[in-house]
């Protein structure tokens, strides 16, 4: 039974799979609302915030203009040590991450497509699964924040 | 009776797939980089002048093939009738009609249109075709009073878009909005096909490879002869050398867990050259989606390795050409860091 969910899982994420490796959506809220919302939805499911890269606040105080600019990090604790113990070269990937990028009262959020990792780490296929959760995990978060109506 | 009630939904499926909603998949599959109402962001904007100017067929087949290199993704995966569909949609913003381009009358020759192309054409387009300008859409790169660059006429996807039609019109009217002059007066019809058959014979550039070594990996590992401390030392050092500002290390279950439980054994050296950061911003406001640079250092059955993204193959996810040509540069200052700090 679990292999055949594992089986759904992969073959509804690469089903759905375009020609993006960047999973990208816009929304009407303002940044630091996104990013409030953002934090509160990627716990929802499930996922532990570990920190918030200002890269906003490094280019300004090197007087670079810039508008926010920030990137979320999260994960899970036992999925991170799991895959870290058997595929310490998935590091660089550890936590998972969100780039929360103004534009002018909007906000693009974006986030590097999972499965097109794939290709990197030959296809291995316990780490296809792992891609494909965190695809549609990333995908529904992100689709929350597109659809996201601020309460009035 | 119960067959009765699935009669209905069976209809409104039916009606569902044969009619798709351009709106919803503009939003969900364009506006991230075009904006909302097409006013452009990471994207190209798709303003009324715009929209004036290129034909149904060429928007069409750009969202088919995208543009190899330049960000706009091709989306080979939506149906004839959702492609309608967001080509509608776009369409409603503007009152004017798709343009209509006369067919070329005249027969080209290419090696005229060389040297017609290299008098007018190359100081905006380059040599090769490639364009000009550095960046991409109106975010950090430019200002929105200069929205369009001029196009990368070599680009695999701009020449399966664009019919000889509408080149020779852009050339005969020029682009108000991408600064481009009219050539009308210039140019007879003949030096204008001319110059359509030399923007045919553009190549797309090579591709840009990096280390053969590393080509294909997710990551840079190499392993270090030092302790895990002397390790995170030698590595602090080569990165100070290298000119990079280094921020308080992280483990990398930090913030997963309390502070007790971490893994101090697993840490990430994190880096920053903000000059560099602000210039890739610039290039590829997306590049968040694999900050910061960081390079881990990790103890495993006794040995101490360093473990660093392979940038080459990271920044070809962005599909931005602009960018590999940085991240070439940027693969061999953190290899060359990572062999400093285990030699």
């Amino acid at each position: 039974m679990k292999k055949l969910s594992m089986l759904l899982l992969c073959l509804v994420a690469f089903a759905a799979r375009a020609q993006q490796n960047l999973l990208m959506v816009r929304t009407q809220l303002e940044a630091p609302e996104a990013m409030a919302v953002l934090k509160e939805t990627v716990q929802e499911y499930g996922y532990t915030v570990a920190h918030v890269q200002r890269c906003d606040g490094g280019m300004s105080q090197f007087h670079y203009k810039t508008d926010y600019y920030r990137v979320l990090f999260f994960g899970k604790l036992a999925e991170a040590r799991g895959i870290l113990k058997h595929y310490p070269q998935m590091a660089p990937f550890i936590p998972l991450k969100i780039a929360v990028i103004a534009e002018k009262n909007e906000t693009v959020l974006a986030a590097v497509d999972p499965r097109s990792l794939g290709r990197l780490y030959g296809h291995d296929p316990v780490l296809r699964v792992q891609f494909a959760r965190w695809y549609n995990d990333l995908k529904s978060i992100l689709e929350e924040l597109r659809t996201f109506k601020p309460k009035s | 009776m119960k067959t009765w009630l699935i009669f209905p939904w069976l209809i409104l499926a039916a009606v569902a797939q044969a009619a798709p909603d351009g709106k919803a998949l503009y939003e969900k599959h364009c506006s991230a980089c075009h904006q909302t109402q097409g006013h452009g962001g990471i994207g190209l904007p798709l303003t009324a002048e715009i929209l004036s100017q290129i034909s149904d067929d060429y928007i069409a087949k750009t969202i088919r093939n995208g543009r190899p290199g330049r960000i706009m993704p091709s989306f080979q995966t939506l149906s004839d009738a959702q492609v309608g569909a967001i080509l509608k949609y776009i369409r409603s913003w503007s009152d004017q009609p798709p343009p209509k381009f006369p067919p070329l009358t005249k027969k080209g020759d290419a090696k005229r249109g060389r040297d017609l192309y290299a008098k007018y054409c190359q100081r905006c387009h380059g040599e090769d075709g490639s364009g000009e300008g550095s960046g991409t859409g109106v975010t950090l790169s430019r200002e929105r009073e200069f929205m369009v660059m001029p196009a990368a006429l070599n680009n695999p996807g701009f020449q399966r878009s664009a019919s000889d039609a509408m080149i020779a019109d852009i050339i005969r009217r020029g682009r108000k909005v991408g600064g481009m002059p009219a050539f009308r007066h210039k140019l007879s019809e003949q030096q204008i096909a001319d110059v359509v058959a030399w923007v045919r014979h553009l190549k797309p550039p090579a591709p840009i490879r990096g280390n053969s070594e590393w080509a294909g990996k997710a990551a840079y590992v190499m392993e270090s002869p030092y302790s895990f401390e002397e390790t995170v030392e030698n590595l602090k050092q080569a990165l100070t050398g290298a000119n990079f500002r280094i921020f308080p290390a992280r483990y990398l279950d930090q913030g997963l867990t309390d502070e007790f439980s971490v893994n101090k054994r697993q840490i990430g050296i994190r880096f920053c050259n903000f000059k560099e950061l602000y210039h890739l911003l610039n290039i590829d406001p997306r590049l968040g989606t694999v900050l910061p640079c960081r390079i881990n250092v990790m103890e495993r059955n006794g040995k101490v390795i360093l473990v660093a993204p392979n940038v080459m193959e990271i920044f070809r996810l962005f599909n931005n050409r602009e960018l590999l040509e940085v991240a070439k540069v940027m693969e061999d200052v953190i290899l060359g860091v990572m062999e400093e700090a285990t030699l």
